[in-house]
């Protein structure tokens, strides 16, 4: 795999891109709850996702791992009373680090160096993708269950009830059009 | 180099925009969309395809993005879509971009490569910010419900 360098280098800055990370989240305005959580607990996380990237961007995981530990993040970041934002704000303030990381090793002469950089900016992206798709999910559900909101097109009778109205919208769209009909009388045409 | 990566989707945002809608209106993942119009459904997808270059070089922190994003939001909120299927069509609509640039095969040389490069950067910052406001247009939405 080409990408295998890039994603080595970052584990192998992972302590200073923690660093430089947390200080992010920690100053932005889109992520002031973050300023509440211990700080050795935030620097952890960060730590985890950077130390063992290589583990995290696993195509397998993409499917499971990641899906269970980023819908059971959205659960515990609602009962922590975050806001669903600052923790998608979160995870795109990491993502924006990152990525900011690995163009900086970018050889604007160097093909094989930019396909590395582009494959792994592959893997980067769809494990990010994954991270706040998952993490909203399970802050939904949090919603759900504490709040009682489900969106109505989540219930299946009410999304049923939609596409039949959707339907019918499409047959008045779609209506043949009516033609007058021909009647023929001793050689004189007639309208119906 | 980048503005002919960018002008490559306005050129094709036509045949990409029906591709995608015909995608998430099958996809499992997504049912609430298929209840959207398809001429509605087609034309939010055409809006973003049609006009990459003035999406991607603005500053997607400020001035229409949020305010677009958000506005988004707070409508799907409105008529009932869960917000991860709304998460999902986005993720989807980026996706589509950056297969349709793969399948065109423009990546070869070290100066193509080198753009896409840059091309990536933009990409990324509008649709994480478009994914971010649409969030945050919907969230205040459900709260100020809740509190009404």
């Amino acid at each position: 795999m080409l990408s295998k360098k890039i994603i080595q280098l970052i584990e192998a800055n992972a302590l200073q891109l923690s660093n430089e990370i947390q200080q992010r989240l920690l100053i932005h305005p889109s992520t002031t709850s973050y300023r509440d959580i211990d700080e050795k607990t935030l620097h952890d996380w960060i730590y985890d996702v950077c130390s063992r990237f290589s583990y995290w961007l696993n195509e397998d995981r993409a499917r499971g791992e990641v899906e269970q530990h980023y819908r059971n993040l959205g659960k515990e970041r609602f009962k922590k009373d975050f806001e669903l934002p600052q923790v998608i704000s979160a995870l795109y303030l990491t993502k924006r680090r990152l990525w900011e990381f690995m163009a900086a090793s970018r050889q604007a002469d160097s093909a094989l160096n930019l396909n590395q950089i582009v494959e792994a900016s592959f893997l980067l992206v769809r494990f990010f993708d994954h991270a706040v798709l998952h993490v909203t999910e399970g802050y939904e559900e949090m919603l759900q269950i504490e709040h009682g909101y489900e969106a109505s097109l989540s219930k299946p009778e009410q999304l049923a009830q939609a596409l039949e109205a959707k339907r019918q919208r499409e047959e008045l769209v779609y209506e043949e059009p009516k033609l007058p009909t021909l009647c023929f009388t001793k050689g004189m045409i007639r309208l119906g | 180099m980048l503005v002919k990566l960018i002008e490559m989707i306005e050129k094709n945002a036509e045949t990409m925009a029906g591709e995608l809608k015909s995608r998430l209106q099958t996809d499992p993942a997504t049912p609430s969309l298929q209840t959207l119009d398809d001429r509605v459904l087609y034309e939010d997808i055409f809006e973003v395809y049609s006009r990459l270059g003035y999406w991607l070089l603005k500053d997607a922190e400020k001035g229409e993005v949020p305010v677009h994003y958000s506005a988004i939001g707070a409508q799907r909120f409105r008529e009932g879509f869960p917000l991860h299927q709304v998460v999902h069509a986005l993720v989807a609509t980026k996706r589509h971009i950056w297969d349709t640039i793969l399948e065109k095969g423009i990546m070869r040389t070290a100066k193509e490569l080198d753009s896409a490069v840059d091309f990536i950067t933009y990409l990324n910052r509008f649709f994480d910010m478009a994914i971010y406001y649409t969030t945050l247009g919907y969230y205040r939405a459900l709260n100020l419900k809740s509190a009404s």
